[in-house]
């Protein structure tokens, strides 16, 4: 591949221009969004048995990640318009520190959310063996519906594993759509966007969805 | 509107050095089309590097999770880092190649 011959540099040369070609398009024209738009999965806020939050990540000294925040603030806010009778949180401890599953408990408790309808779970590493713990938690409990808060992207993945966990699952996304118009934004939108793709090809290739 | 004013102001900064390059410098217009050309390597080795950095750290994190048992997070790989490095590696790397298919300069004897 790294021949100094004309044939690797022509190789070199159109991995090059695909690749400039491609950060161009990415940056300065609205592809993705309209990828986005097309890959989110549209919110379903239905009355479900519970609304599961999904993890994303908790620093050592216990400060929630901004995503982490806006899927907490989100499953509070779906429970306090009484959407479910249970509020699972998920999420596990960044080297040590305070588990996630804790934090937005103690955040909910805060906002006056019952102690005994808050459900915490901080063992999931991986968003399927987060839909695993979660079927071990609801399912003795008669729970078979679930309002599921992660972001739109993420939902994708994240949906079919709690299907085939046993559940009738409904999309809460925690982001609402929309239009990224700096490039840095539209870059960093790209990269999440390309990430779950792969993530989701990961999970089809190895038969978990 | 951002979008439009730093892709704008790139294009203008490109042709000032467009003007500096063959007015200043007094440097063929010809040569150009070459230069694109090796940015355009230097590009795809960059995109090589990070591709394989990329492949071999994920290959990592699944060996590493199926034989220990532990879980080790694959958003290792999620980190900008890797592109800086990769620049750095296949630059090198692009210069390495570059220097190796110049003619070695002629020492003069010591005769």
């Amino acid at each position: 591949m790294f021949t100094t011959g004309r044939r690797g540099d022509r190789v070199c040369r159109l991995i090059g221009l695909i690749g400039v070609v491609a950060f161009l398009v990415a940056a300065f024209s609205p592809l993705a969004d309209r990828v986005n738009l097309w890959l989110s999965v549209p919110p379903d806020l239905v009355r479900a048995d519970a609304i599961v939050v999904l993890g994303g990540s908790v620093s050592r000294s216990g400060v929630l990640s901004l995503e982490s925040q806006r899927r907490t603030s989100r499953g509070i806010e779906l429970y306090q318009r009484g959407l479910a009778p249970l509020l699972v949180f998920l999420g596990g401890s960044s080297e040590g520190g305070p588990n996630e599953a804790d934090v937005r408990a103690e955040q909910a408790r805060l906002h006056r959310i019952p102690g005994s309808a808050i459900l915490t779970d901080a063992r999931g590493n991986t968003t399927r063996e987060e839909a695993l713990r979660v079927k071990a938690l609801l399912h003795p409990r008669g729970a078979r519906s679930v309002l599921l808060v992660t972001n739109a992207g993420h939902l994708a993945r994240a949906r079919p594993l709690f299907e085939r966990a046993g559940f009738e699952v409904h999309a809460a996304p925690s982001d609402t759509f929309g239009e990224a118009d700096a490039p840095e934004s539209r870059l960093s939108l790209m990269r999440g966007l390309l990430k779950e793709s792969l993530g989701w090809l990961y999970y089809r290739i190895v038969g978990y969805i | 509107m951002e979008a439009t004013f730093i892709a704008a102001l790139a294009g203008l900064t490109s042709i000032g050095a467009y003007y500096f390059g063959a007015r200043v410098l007094r440097l063929s217009s010809v040569s150009l089309a070459a230069a694109i050309g090796k940015m355009l390597e230097s590009v795809g080795i960059v995109l090589i590097f990070l591709a394989v950095n990329l492949t071999v750290a994920v290959l990592i994190v699944l060996i590493a999770r199926s034989v220990t048992g532990l879980f080790v997070s694959a958003y290792v790989t999620d980190d900008a880092v890797w592109l800086g490095l990769s620049l750095i590696q296949g630059l090198a790397f692009q210069w390495w190649r570059e220097s190796a298919a110049e003619p070695s300069p002629v020492r003069p004897s010591r005769d």
